[in-house]
């Protein structure tokens, strides 16, 4: 097990910028989630610290010895990728030792080694088969299987679980969730559901456009998101977003002239452009509000229900867990628990 | 009439025939044309080998059961041929094979004008065989040709001769043409085949400890293993056919000694227009590929089996 630094580490395919400076310190035995849209350089970040992609610029080190220049082999590291990458050729046994046999490892050694990761992974019955023979779930298993059967200083998961259907992918998070309980290796895990993001990691990394966004523990990001973009990306139904101005005495004005009531912000000018963020969970139906919302749409989930409202022509969600609302309709009083609310300058940044 | 079916089938005879022959005319235009353009010619052929039949003798014609075979078995030049078969297909094989993989692979890298450097590489195959085999043989002739000149400046030969005209040597021109002629056919099918090989599985490989030689080993290799076996086959047995460059090159001389089986089928049939001795031949060689052919296709079964 191993602490990886990351230092102002940067990438660049040819003029195109991928990673601009990204500082990021990961303690032994922690569960990261790098988590961000496609194209964010997630995928890039990973892939350089296993060694796949040279480092432009910066510094990577793992346990305190920079690896910027070390092979892949080099680097004590195991990866599961999102395709499994599964020796077609060899018996999931064989798939699980290879790495063990390139190292010369003894041959009773290797077959408790190979045998107790398959028992951990569920994997026994199956040692013999080629991976064609096995079904999506059981191949990403193998693929956690020859990750986890030399014991390296830390994982690395590219989306693993992207390419089995629903149903599996929940099952295969607890199972992952549980081997690090177990094994308390250290762990990178790619991503770019938020689902995934929030149930497995010790700390999340948000990031977009090739910086980081946030980093910080799973309810940290949901509660107190540190831009438009965290806010936006973190949660489902995503945060509902409403422009307006700021007036000091402690309210958000929206274009239509209805004031919400915030907690005054120390930084924010009188009057200047802030974006109001509220999750669909937090907007209350409170009978006696004086704020009229159209209904658009009502979408049961079974175990909630999203309204669809829309506020003078500003569309907005609700979640709910109240029947009531299917009924809903066509006018519903909404309110804005100020204590709920998210206040974002300009820029885009968090204002407390 | 016939008597009437068991079950109850009230229509007229003609009706039901028509019926149970349908797939048969369905299926008859593509077997009439199978039959009429690739079996009759090969049984008329065949049936030379048990004729005697010679273009310059009238009298000709007459079926001489096995005599032919009965002289084959005796036919030292034969027996030449065969080996000289053997060691023809074997080394322009192997040397196509292995300099058409290094090819491929080379290829397979990306670098700066690989489209250009990759359309040059497939060039030869278009080039007619005659043409190449001619081309070589000026390349040889040291009146015309720098190669000879070449070998002799690099100490291979003690002197700048033609070796089409070495009895020892003669074998290695139409090889060397061959060998030329023949890498893209390799290069070809190895690259696309090395080009289906998922990249994630080399990643996965380096992270699990594999050099270069070992990720060869342990992924190219096997990947690759289908289309060799079968690129080998066909090679094989087409280069064994193959006797346009000899014939253009050396016409099986020095003194027969790149006589092979098809080129000395060509001049049974051609020059001493002795076309029953030559099907004889032509059986035997047909029948030596066979075996040859079943015996990779079982060996290639087996291995898929075991797999």
């Amino acid at each position: 097990m191993a602490s990886i630094e990351i230092s102002a580490v940067a990438k660049s395919f040819g003029p195109f910028a991928v990673l601009h400076g990204i500082d990021l310190d990961i303690a032994d035995s922690e569960f990261i989630v790098l988590v961000g849209p496609s194209g964010c350089g997630k995928s890039t970040l990973l892939r350089m610290i296993a060694g796949l992609e040279s480092v432009t610029a910066g510094e990577i080190s793992i346990d305190g010895r920079r690896v910027n220049e070390l092979a892949p082999k080099d680097r004590d590291i195991a990866m599961v990728f999102q395709s499994y990458a599964l020796y077609p050729h060899m018996s999931v046994a064989d798939n699980m030792s290879y790495s063990l046999r390139l190292r010369k490892t003894a041959k009773e050694k290797i077959a408790a080694m190979v045998s107790d990761a398959g028992a951990k992974l569920g994997l026994a019955p199956l040692m013999e088969r080629r991976p064609k023979a096995l079904s999506g779930g059981q191949r990403q298993r193998v693929a956690m299987g020859r990750a986890i059967v030399r014991q390296p200083k830390a994982f690395l998961f590219d989306e693993p679980l992207s390419n089995l259907d629903a149903r599996l992918r929940e099952q295969m998070r607890a199972e992952i969730k549980k081997l690090h309980a177990d094994l308390g290796a250290t762990s990178i895990y790619v991503t770019h559901d938020q689902i995934e993001a929030m149930t497995l990691a010790d700390r999340i990394v948000a990031m977009h456009g090739g910086v980081v966004q946030q980093v910080g523990a799973p309810l940290d990001l949901y509660d107190r998101p540190a831009n438009l973009f965290v806010a936006g990306f973190i949660g489902s139904p995503a945060m509902n977003f409403l422009d307006g101005r700021y007036a000091r005495e402690g309210a958000v004005v929206l274009p239509d002239g209805t004031r919400i009531p915030v907690a005054p912000r120390e930084n924010l000018a009188e009057g200047a452009q802030v974006t109001l963020g509220i999750r669909p969970e937090h907007v209350a139906i409170v009978p006696e509000s004086p704020m009229e919302a159209a209904v658009e749409l009502i979408e049961p989930t079974g175990f909630g229900i999203i309204l669809h409202l829309s506020l003078h022509g500003l569309p907005f969600k609700v979640f709910t867990l109240d029947r009531e609302a299917l009924k809903a309709g066509p006018k519903v009083p909404v309110a804005f628990p100020s204590q709920h609310l998210h206040v974002f300058d300009a820029e885009g940044n968090r204002a407390d | 009439m016939p008597s009437p079916a068991p079950t109850d089938d009230r229509r007229p005879f003609l009706g039901r025939l028509a019926d149970a022959s349908q797939p048969y005319l369905y299926s008859a235009p593509s077997l009439v044309l199978i039959v009429a353009v690739m079996l009759v010619p090969l049984v008329l052929g065949l049936s030379y080998a048990f004729r005697d039949i010679q273009l310059l003798n009238p009298f000709s014609g007459g079926f001489v059961g096995l005599d032919h075979f009965r002289v084959l078995g005796r036919d030292q030049d034969f027996y030449r041929a065969l080996k000289n078969t053997l060691w023809w297909t074997g080394a322009s094989v192997f040397l196509q094979f292995f300099l058409g993989l290094i090819l491929a692979l080379l290829l397979n890298k990306p670098f700066a004008g690989r489209g250009l450097a990759q359309a040059l590489v497939f060039l030869p195959w278009a080039v007619p065989s005659f043409l190449a085999g001619l081309n070589w043989a000026w390349l040889f002739n040291p009146v015309i040709g720098p190669l000879s000149h070449w070998l002799h400046a690099l100490g291979i030969l003690s002197e700048p001769l033609n070796i089409l005209a070495d009895p020892q040597l003669a074998m290695w021109g139409p090889i060397a043409a061959n060998v030329w002629w023949g890498i893209p056919f390799f290069a070809i099918t190895l690259l696309a085949a090395l080009q289906a090989i998922p990249n994630d599985l080399y990643e996965a490989a380096a992270i699990d400890g594999a050099g270069p030689v070992q990720r060869f080993v342990s992924i190219t290799l096997p990947f690759l293993a289908p289309t060799i076996a079968i690129t080998v086959l066909l090679r094989t047995v087409w280069i064994s056919n193959f006797a346009d460059l000899i014939i253009v090159m050396t016409n099986g001389g020095p003194a027969d000694r790149t006589q092979i089986v098809a080129s000395y089928i060509f001049t049974q049939a051609f020059r001493r227009l002795d076309f029953g001795y030559a099907s004889a031949i032509a059986l035997v060689l047909l029948a030596a590929l066979l075996a040859y052919s079943m015996l990779i296709v079982l060996l290639r079964q087996t291995l898929l089996n075991r797999n």
